[in-house]
Formats: structure tokens, sequence, C-alpha cells
């Protein structure tokens, strides 16, 4: 008896599944359509977004990323007029975004090189002003040197001691004081540890740093 | 009440010896203590300048006032001969003015390397006070370059440390200020 | 033959503190330093030098050093902190007090330790003449640090007032038990004599010669003239008292040095500390 039950259910079975099977193979190639149009669709949305985001400074990408997301959507080569318009208004935009970065790296780089040079100038001018055969010769080095600043009010920070995490300073100064000072004292203690300029290139805040 | 005043005079006084105890550390004091040193030897510099007879009058008077910055402006120096502890009384600006005007032909004013720093101690302001001793010779000469006075003296000067803030381009700047006080020069046995 | 010695381990021991002879040459005059160096400069540096906690430059030494507050180094220097014309440098009383300091618990003097005293010795003018008072100081702690406050005062013409008196004479000077019950009617017999006013007062009294020091210098009649000199007094030590004195002389025991070393067990020290501290 119970194998009679069995062998009925293993022909249903084997009915089904032969009947399934035909119909699948009819609708596959619909399937396969409907999936390249969703993924499509999907691709375009996904486009659409990132680009809107990045036009509207949405996104917390880098340059660099942003510029590969770009590539990325164009290699998709969706090839719909709202999105390569969206491409090319993102394209322009981070070509000004990269102009505008390289233009800060070229000042900063410059600003490096100016506050090497003025490192250095600074540094000699302090020991030519402390080892001045002569007053007057002094005070001339201290007016050259004032010429550097912004004004001879241009505080001057002396760091005594660097502890983690902050600094121990001397009273703040002015260059001016100092300057004079280096002449009184005849000695030149400090050395520059940075310098701060104004929109002029002139300095307006100085750091210096026992020797 | 009376539990929660006790309680919270109790917290108080905890708070009191908590900010007193706090110390500095070995390498902050060091640096205290180098920078507390340089305004003591601007001051024998500043001393030296004004006491040269080289030194042009405008020009002393520009280092007297420089000098006189290195000092609170209460402070006064009080000065004893080998012969009597009585102490005379200067302003910082008198003390230097006299030594300006003393009347040799040629002074010899010279340090000993010896520089001698306390510990710091604490007033009841929070306010750090200590003494550097220092040791000068005085040489005075005549026209034909006779030595017609000289003296040691032992220089102990009082410097008073506070620890400060200031803004600067936005920054808070923590610093130390160091002001020199009451300065006693007492005269010593040659040696 | 024995100052010989003592005059070689004097130099000895003060070379300690000052083995770099520095010599200096300005102008004509050559300075040596080698004396400045041994002087004990301050009395901090007594109290540093005192604990081993600064080098024989002067310089502090950080308390990771192995060699701070090192009870072998403190043998070795402590002798130069004693005036060795009078202590010479190898007395018993020297030796012993050095062993006490600087054995396994050892005692280290503290700037807030309390238990020392400044005397100064001042001139005020009293009514006109001068008159020399000895002003006691202590430092106190007091908000986040301390300061030195008066705590006692000395002045003959205060002691004058107070007499000791013969017993026989206090004896007979007093207020008999039952003059409650007459109104205290004898009571202006107290006041007759001005200079016996004390005897009628609480065997416990002691006159408090600050507040009548405060009260004479609020009168006007006591005005202050100048310092003439200090020492100081340090009961700081477990079991000793000593004076600390200024010393300016040539040599290599000059400065601030023990002047005056007493062996004083514990007990005995509360009595003296009133005479600073009442």
């Amino acid at each position: 008896m119970k194998t009679r039950i069995t062998s009925i259910i293993m022909v249903l079975l084997a009915v089904f599944i032969t009947l399934g099977g035909t119909t699948s193979c009819k609708s596959k190639k619909r399937l396969a359509k409907e999936a390249a149009e969703a993924e499509y669709k999907s691709k375009v949305e996904q486009a659409r977004n990132d680009l809107t985001a990045i036009l509207d400074d949405e996104t917390l990408w880098t340059l660099e990323e942003k510029e590969n997301r770009v590539k990325t959507i164009k290699d998709w080569n969706l090839q719909n007029a709202e999105i390569d318009d969206l491409i090319s208004q993102v394209e322009k935009k981070l070509a000004r975004e990269r102009a505008q970065r390289e233009e800060e790296e070229r000042r900063a780089a410059e600003e490096r090189e100016k506050a090497n040079a003025a490192d250095v100038v600074l540094g000699r001018n302090f020991n030519s002003i402390a080892n001045a055969g002569s007053t007057s010769q002094a005070n001339r080095v201290i007016n050259e040197t004032l010429g550097m600043f912004e004004s001879p009010n241009v505080p001057v920070l002396i760091i005594i001691s660097q502890n983690p995490g902050f600094n121990d300073y001397d009273r703040p100064t002015t260059i001016e004081k100092y300057l004079n000072y280096l002449k009184d004292q005849k000695k030149a203690t400090e050395k520059v540890h940075e310098i701060k300029y104004n929109a002029n290139g002139k300095i307006n805040e100085l750091e210096l740093i026992k020797k | 009440m009376k539990k929660i005043i006790a309680t919270l005079a109790f917290v108080m006084c905890f708070a009191g010896i908590a900010l007193a105890q706090d110390e500095l550390s070995f390498e902050r004091k060091q640096a205290i203590d180098s920078l507390a040193l340089e305004k003591v030897r601007d001051l024998s510099k500043y001393i030296k300048i004004v006491g040269s007879k080289d030194t042009p009058f405008s020009e002393a008077n520009r280092v007297i006032d420089r000098a006189e910055e290195l000092f609170m402006s209460d402070a006064e120096i009080g000065v004893s001969s080998i012969h009597s502890n009585q102490i005379t009384y200067y302003r910082v600006r008198k003390y230097l003015e006299h030594l300006m005007r003393l009347n040799y032909d040629r002074v010899e004013i010279e340090w000993y390397n010896i520089e001698y720093v306390s510990d710091l101690q604490r007033q009841p302001d929070g306010t750090y006070v200590g003494v550097i001793t220092i040791f000068q010779t005085f040489r005075g000469y005549d026209a034909e370059g006779n030595l017609v006075y000289k003296d040691t003296t032992k220089k102990d000067i009082t410097v008073y440390v506070r620890r400060k803030e200031t803004q600067i381009g936005g920054r808070t700047i923590g610093f130390w200020d160091v002001l020199l006080g009451d300065m006693r020069v007492k005269e010593t046995t040659d040696r | 033959m024995w100052t010989r010695f003592g005059n070689i381990a004097l130099l000895i021991i003060g070379l300690l503190w000052a083995s770099a002879t520095t010599a200096q040459t300005i102008g004509d005059f050559k300075m040596d330093e080698t004396e400045l160096y041994a002087m004990t400069k301050q009395m901090g540096q007594f109290m540093r030098r005192f604990n081993y906690e600064e080098d024989q430059f002067g310089n502090k030494l950080n308390p990771k050093d192995p060699k701070y507050r090192n009870n072998e180094m403190r043998r070795q220097s402590l002798p130069i902190l004693f005036d060795q014309e009078k202590y010479g440098t190898q007395t018993e009383l020297q030796r012993y007090f050095i062993e006490d300091v600087t054995k396994g618990d050892s005692t280290f003097m503290s700037f807030l330790g309390g238990r020392w005293y400044s005397e100064v010795s001042t001139t005020f003018k009293y009514n006109g003449t001068d008159v020399s008072v000895l002003l006691i100081l202590a430092v106190e702690q007091e908000g986040l640090g301390s300061k030195w406050v008066l705590t006692n005062v000395y002045c003959s013409e205060f002691n004058k007032l107070f007499p000791k008196g013969e017993l026989a004479e206090r004896e007979r000077h007093y207020l008999h038990p039952m003059s409650h019950e007459l109104d205290f009617m004898n009571i202006y017999k107290a006041f007759q004599d001005p200079d016996l006013i004390e005897y009628y007062a609480s065997k416990d009294y002691q006159p408090d010669y600050l507040t009548l020091f405060f009260y004479e210098v609020k009168q006007g009649r006591l005005v202050f003239q100048h310092v003439d000199g200090l020492k100081f007094h340090v009961f700081q030590i477990k079991d000793w008292y000593f004076e600390v004195s200024w010393f300016d002389r040539k040599g290599l025991n000059s400065g601030w040095l023990m002047s005056n070393v007493i062996y004083m067990p514990e007990k005995e020290k509360t009595n003296l500390i009133k005479f600073y501290q009442p």
C-alpha cells in the first residue's frame, strides 16, 4: 500500500517538473530584458543622485573620489541626455575645484618657501643685531628687519618649554622691543619656530623658541 | 542645612588643598628657573651698561627704562655695607641713576659665574616666589688709573612668577610672567 | 696637629661642594669662585644641602635621580653645614647628629614642615630711645601658598613690666575668698600699685607680649627703625634642635651654617617651642 502511494507521488512530481520546465524557458528572455532595463534604470538613478550630490556639494568625497566617481559614471556609457548634461556640469565644477586646489598648493609651497627664507633671514638678522659692532649698526639692522613686519607692534611669542599638548611661553613682547632687547643684551638665544603673514606678505605674528 | 554648609566647607577645603598642591613637573620648573635666571642676567647686563662710563647719557637712560621694566612697580633695593647692617632703601630707578652718576673715571663691574636659584614657593595668592643670588665685584678708578674703591656684593633678588593667559591671533597663549621684586644688596668679605 | 688635620678635612669637604676650581679673570683681577660655590648662600640652600636635593654646583637634582636625598651623599656633605670653627669636622656630636639624620628612617627638612622659626633682631624707638626687639616669625600656610607670620616678640622693656617678683611678696597680694560677699569692696587694693597688678591674676596667666607689642605700636610709642640680624631656630628634625646663623668669612665654610646643635628628645621640645609660638 505504502509503495503504491509513493509511486503515484513520484509520477505527479515528474509531470509537474516537465510542465514547469517548458513555461520558464519561454519567459527567460523577457526576464533578462527586464533585469537589464532595471539595471539601466538603477544606474541612471544612481548616476543622477551622485552627480546632483556632487553639484550641490552634498558629498563627503575628496576631489579625487569625486573625479573617480564621474569617470565610473562615464564608463557606464548610459547615453542619457539628462545624465550627459549633469556630467558636463559636474566636470566643469570639478575642473574649477582642481584648478583652485592647485593654486592653493602652489601658494602654500610659496608660503613655505618664503617662511623658510624669512626664517633664515630673521635668524641671520638676530645674530647680527646681537653681535653688532656699534649701536648705529645694530639700529640699521633693526630697521631693516622691521621692514619685514606688518608693524613694530607685531606680537612675538617665545616658547620656553614644550609639554605634551601645550607650550609654556615667556611674556609676549613686540618685534620692536624684541630686536632692541637683542641689541642691549648682545645675545640671540631664540630661533624662529613659526611665522604668520598677512595678505600683503608681511609678517603679522612670530613665534620663537629657546635654542 | 548646617550639614550641607559643613559638607561644602569640607569640599572647598579639599579643593583648596588640591589647588595648593598643583605641582609643576621637574622639567617645567627647570624651564621657569632658567627663564627667571635669564631676567636676572638681563638685569646684570643693564647694570653694566648703565655703570659704564662709555655709555652715552641718552643710551643709559633708555637702558634704565628697560631695566625698570624687569621689576614690579613697587620693588625696592636695600643696600648695606660691610661695616653696618643698616639698610639704605632705593627705588630701582634711583639706584640705577645713582650708579650712572658715580664719580669715577673708569668703573669695572663684573659678575661671578655663580647664580644660585632657590626653590619656588607659592604665596597665598598662588604666585610663585623665588630668590636668585648672584655676586658682583665693583671697582672704581681715578683719572690716573688708580683703584680708589672696590667691593664685592651679594645680591639676593626676589623673582615673582605668575601663570597668565592672553589672546593672540585668536589663540589663547598661556605664559609665565616673570617680574623681579625687592633686591637685597649686601657687601661681603672680599674673596 | 689636630687643627692641621681639621683644616685638611675641612678643605676636602669644602671641595666636595666646589670640586671645580672655577677661576675667572677680569681686567687685572682673578676672581676665584671656589669659596662662593662652597658658601651656603640661602637658607633654602641649607635645606637643599641638608636633604641632598642639589649637586655640588647648586644644580637641582631630579627627584628621580638616585642621588636625590641619597643618605650616602648626605653623610659626606652634612659636615660642611656645621660652623666648623665651633664644631670642627670630627666632633662626637657632629658624627652622632649625621648618623642619626641619615639612618634608615632618615629625617629631611621641609620648608612647609613647620617647627622652624626666624628670629629677626631689630631696633625700635621706644618713647624716643633705641631698644632692641626680637621678632619671632613662622611660615604659615594660607590660600594657595604660605607666608611668614609674627608668632612672638621679645623686648626687655616688656619683660621689665612683668618681673618674676619674690615669692614672699607675691604671696601677700590676693583677694581673699570671701570678697564676693562684700561686693568686692576690697578690689581697689589690686589697683593701688600698678607694678603688682599681675599678682592678682590666675597662676596660669602668661603675659601676651605680641598683643602688648601691637598695642605699643598702635599707640605710636614703639616705632620700627631697622633690622640688625637674622637667625633660624629649627625643631623639625626628630630629637634635635639647632640654630642656623650667617657667617660672612673667607674659606670653604661660610654662609648659613648650624651654629648651635643640641640633642633634644621630642617631649622636651614642647616647652621650648612655646617660647617661639606661645
